[in-house]
């Protein structure tokens, strides 16, 4: 009953389709905002598939050190992400956490050849050092980085807590980078650049930080028992055991003061407090861990600043003022003015000044610094004033974050080795297009609203004790359930062919969100930024005039039915069953691969990113490629859209019609549900089979007794 | 819109019986608009000739698809010249207009129907259409409210209601509006109800002159129109 897949149809429109498979989706809001662009959809579409090492592969590909990221980064991608519209974002950094761990990201081993002879000197091993240097060792350059510090890692490992950053996570990817040829020179203070050159570096990268606090400017800062926060952390990290009372206060609403508070707390300092002088609203220092310090008892005292220090070590005076909001400055936010009269007293054993820092570049480093004593830069080449050096990171922008200063390196990799082979620096290489624009309210209220779901934490009881990692992963349910949230923002359908939309308006009806509309001129849109990717429009339009945006979302099906029709005609296993199966949730790695086993019996599997994808012409397809019965298993009540049950049932329904008309059973078609509680879906199959074999057995019965 | 439906599998099997090659042809209008010979159709029809083909052979066929924006204006069928060279027949899944057209362009092929065109409608919701127009060639839906008592009354009657409404329901069949009520409160809200006391007179359909063709242009052979 089988036949050769190709035959021969000369079908123009079909070859149309084959040859414009042009990659029109749009980059997700996401995706713009991480610095390194990472492509956030798709690994999350990945996780939720279950595919955890493809998706670690889509993380390395844009991320240098994903398992850093995964702890520590302050995930610009969730501010962004359009699923806040609908009710959370997706939980983007944790689901990464969950990739690298799951993924085997420790096992992956780095590469790299030497190709050039030229060799490039990184000034400072901190996020931005370390990532030139990866992306430098992966374009081929001999790379040595001087750190001044006994050990590597910048501010991961002086500056962030051991119990937002495991020091192994540092320690492995450190080591990966040795792996692949990059020397580090610990304890290498650089003080001139020439130096350098003449050591026999042709390019520099000048990533020093910025490690110098900022001072409060107030009465009493230099007392013994006054201490800034970098300074502090650093000698925590380091394993000094700074000296620290029992009574502490920190100055400051950054992250810088929470870690600092909190790591008082874990040094079993009886009282942490935060001083700061602007109000909740205001405080730059991330939610969550303002959330986590409270939790473990940390207090917090908004509008509050100190005005003068008394007393010697150990028994401080501070005297503090309050602070009323008034016209916002410069930064937007309101100024904080002083209330005459409001004066009162802390009695301390430990202040922590913890109100920014800025960097600090030796005389002899020759480069030009500017404003808040930061490098300057060319933003597009990172050159500074001087040939052959470059600077970027913190040094160049003040205090930022990890992201933002791996983007950096690696764009100064690429910027060297422009420099370093005589090339005109390319801008930027070429960028998709980005969606924009806002959720409509009948959208929204259309999508399924999901809880977020946060992985778990420590009780603050047993994270007040020590220095253990404060959050932990997901467990592989919650991951699949978290990822299935991403809503594919720019993944959508769009009518490519507009020359052969009749105007029917059957995407109009049959859109459960009501996305394509009639604009004036009365020609059909469907605007991508509404667009909810669920395909059901693609499947139902009679002209065939849409498509998704993404090819690969286009050809899935068809190559996957292709695949296993010819996988099955070698196996020559019969009756041949073809099974179109969502491929989210825990089917992917679970009740699916249940089903697979089943091959032995000729159940072959099309592995489909939501049912509602099926077309009737899938279907029939199957039969007309020797299938003995097929069945289309979806997630039920899991699925993330709506109406995919209706369209199912309209597509089964009419192959059924067409199937009697043929004069075959209607039975020979089924539905299931993957995620069904009242009854296993692999014994509902084993009967579906059971019903196919004798019906098989019937029709060759049949075929003997005609002849 | 042209409403229409696709034939029984059985008999387009019969028809295409004779033929090796054959080119199912879609129409990209009120085909696709009424779902039965849009591109989606043409191909879901192939490939269940395929199927059927595989259960019980009759005859060997290969089939190729084509559709068209519209098979009833003859400067989109040139497109066709290629494409028919090489098959023995055209199963048009365009209305009866189309299977005419196809027929006309290309003499030497044997065009066949694979639809019954059934009527003038509209879409009343997603895969629903309904009769609204009976092209009967005298219309008088200013006499009846805009409410065609033709094609929407099951009885066809002019000077309605007859005695078996009920309820705004019609006594042949209970689930369907009684046009004669629908015209009546839509002449009441326009208030025009003395248009109910009229009496039109039965038409003789038999006596209808069909009028076969129609211009919207004019007429400029040189002599006719000018003075
Ligand atoms: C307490 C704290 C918590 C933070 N938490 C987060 C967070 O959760 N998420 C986030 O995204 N960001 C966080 N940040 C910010 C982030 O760590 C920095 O933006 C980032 O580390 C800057 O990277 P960098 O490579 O530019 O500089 P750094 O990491 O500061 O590294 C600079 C390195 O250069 C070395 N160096 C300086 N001068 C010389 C010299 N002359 N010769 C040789 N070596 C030299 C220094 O010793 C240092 O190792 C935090 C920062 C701090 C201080
Ligand atoms: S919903 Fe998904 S694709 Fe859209 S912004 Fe959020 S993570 Fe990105
Ligand atoms: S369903 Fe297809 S043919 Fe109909 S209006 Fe939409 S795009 Fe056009
Ligand atoms: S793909 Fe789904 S959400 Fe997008 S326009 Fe089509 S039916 Fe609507």
């Amino acid at each position: 009953m089988y036949l050769p897949v190709s035959d021969n149809i000369q079908n123009n429109q079909v070859n149309r389709m084959k040859e414009s498979s042009p990659d029109h989706s749009l980059m997700p809001p996401c995706q713009v905002a991480c610095p390194l662009h990472m492509d956030i959809r798709e690994y999350v579409d990945l996780v939720a598939q279950g595919k955890i090492m493809e998706a670690l592969q889509v993380i390395r590909n844009d991320n240098p050190f994903p398992s850093i990221c995964a702890y520590v980064c302050n995930q610009p991608c969730e501010e962004a992400c359009r699923r806040r519209q609908v009710d959370k974002p997706v939980a983007i950094r944790a689901l990464k956490r969950f990739a690298v761990e799951f993924g085997g990201d420790r096992m992956i081993q780095a590469k790299a050849k030497t190709t050039h002879s030229e060799r490039v000197a990184i000034v400072g091993s901190g996020p931005a050092g370390l990532a030139a240097a990866y992306y430098l060792r992966k374009l081929g350059y001999p790379a040595t980085i001087f750190e001044a510090d006994s050990e590597p890692g910048g501010m991961l490992r002086v500056g962030i807590p051991e119990y937002r950053l495991p020091r192994e996570v540092l320690d492995t990817e450190v080591q990966r980078l040795i792996q692949m040829g990059v020397e580090i020179r610990i304890n290498t203070r650089v003080v001139s650049l020439d130096l350098l050159f003449d050591m026999g570096y042709q390019a520099i990268f000048v990533a020093i930080g910025a490690h110098q606090s900022l001072r409060m400017g107030i009465e009493g800062e230099d007392n013994s028992g006054v201490i800034d926060g970098a300074t502090f952390l650093r000698e925590v990290n380091l394993g000094l055991k700074p000296s620290l009372g029992k009574r502490v206060a920190v100055v400051g609403g950054g992250n810088v003061a929470i870690d600092a508070a909190r790591t008082a707390l874990r040094l079993r300092a009886r009282k942490v407090s935060i001083l700061y002088r602007r109000s909740q609203a205001e405080m730059p220092a991330d939610h969550v861990e303002v959330e986590q310090a409270l939790e473990e008892g940390v207090k917090i005292q908004f509008q509050v600043a100190p005005i003068r220090i008394k007393g010697g070590s150990k028994q401080l005076s501070v005297t503090c003022v309050r602070m009323e909001l008034g016209e916002p400055d410069a930064s937007g936010r309101s100024r904080p003015v002083p209330i005459k009269g409001s004066e009162f007293n802390e009695e301390l054993d430990t202040l922590i000044s913890a109100i920014g820092q800025a960097p600090q570049t030796p005389g002899d480093f020759h480069v030009r610094v500017g404003k808040d004593s930061t490098i300057q830069v060319d933003p597009v080449t990172l050159t500074t004033n001087r040939l052959g050096v470059f600077a970027g990171g913190d040094a160049v922008t003040g205090p930022a974050t990890v992201v933002e200063t791996l983007a950096t390196g690696r764009l100064a990799a690429s910027r060297i080795d422009d420099y370093l082979q005589h090339r005109y620096p390319v801008t930027s290489k070429e960028e998709r297009e980005t969606l924009t624009g806002d959720l409509l309210p009948e959208t929204i209220e259309m999508i399924r609203k999901t809880e977020r779901l946060e992985p778990p934490i420590l009780p603050p009881e047993a994270r007040a004790k020590g220095f253990e990692p404060v959050e932990l992963v997901y467990d592989w349910e919650s991951a699949i359930n978290e990822a299935r949230r991403c809503l594919r923002c720019g993944m959508g359908a769009e009518i490519l062919f507009q020359d052969k939309c009749a105007t029917c308006l059957t995407c109009l009806r049959v859109c459960p969100y009501h996305v394509p509309y009639l604009d004036d001129s009365g020609t059909i849109q469907i605007p991508a930024e509404q667009c909810q990717a669920c395909g059901i429009c693609v499947a139902e339009c009679p002209a065939k005039a849409i498509v998704l945006r993404n090819p690969y979302d286009r050809r899935h099906i068809t190559e996957e039915l292709d695949y296993v029709v010819k996988s099955a005609a070698q196996s020559k296993s019969k009756p041949l069953i073809i099974g179109f199966c969502c491929q989210y949730g825990l089917f992917g790695t679970g009740t699916l691969a249940g089903l697979w086993r089943g091959a032995k019996t000729g159940i072959w599997i099309v592995p489909v990113l939501c049912v509602a994808k099926v077309e009737a012409e899938h279907i029939l397809r199957a039969y007309e490629m020797g299938a003995e019965g097929v069945f289309i298993a979806g997630c039920g009540e899991q699925c993330t859209r709506e109406n995919t049950a209706f369209w199912i049932r309209q597509r089964v329904e009419k192959v059924r019609r067409t199937l009697s008309q043929i004069g075959l059973e209607p039975e020979r078609l089924e539905t299931f549900n993957l995620a069904a509680t009242d009854e296993d879906p692999v014994k509902a199959l084993d009967k579906f089979t059971e019903k196919i074999g004798g019906l098989h057995l019937i029709s060759v019965i049949m075929q003997e007794v005609k002849k | 819109m042209i409403v229409a439906e696709q034939k029984p599998l059985e008999e387009v099997r019969r028809m295409i019986a004779p033929y090796q090659r054959v080119l199912i042809l879609g129409c990209g209008t009120c085909m696709t608009v009424c779902n039965a010979g849009g591109e989606r159709e043409v191909s879901f029809l192939h490939s269940a000739l395929k199927v059927a083909q595989l259960k019980s052979p009759n005859g060997t066929h290969t089939f190729s698809e084509y559709t068209v924006k519209r098979q009833c204006d003859p400067e989109f069928l040139e497109l066709l010249v290629d494409k028919v060279a090489d098959i023995d027949a055209v199963l048009s899944l365009g209305c009866g207009i189309g299977v005419q057209a196809v027929a006309e362009r290309f003499p030497d092929m044997p065009v066949l129907p694979g639809v019954n065109t059934s009527f003038l409608g509209m879409t009343s919701e997603w895969g629903v259409w309904d009769e609204r127009c009976a092209a009967c060639g005298d219309c008088r839906l200013d006499d009846t409210g805009g409410i065609c008592p033709i094609t929407r009354c099951t009885k066809g009657i002019l000077n309605g209601p007859c005695a078996g409404s009920k309820n705004g329901k019609c006594e042949a069949n209970k689930d369907m509006d009684c046009a004669w009520i629908l015209i009546y409160k839509r002449l009441e809200r326009l208030g025009q109800l003395e248009k109910m006391r009229r009496y039109y007179p039965p038409r003789n359909f038999r006596t209808i002159p069909r009028p076969k063709r129609l211009m919207s242009k004019a007429n400029t052979d040189l002599g006719e129109n000018d003075g």
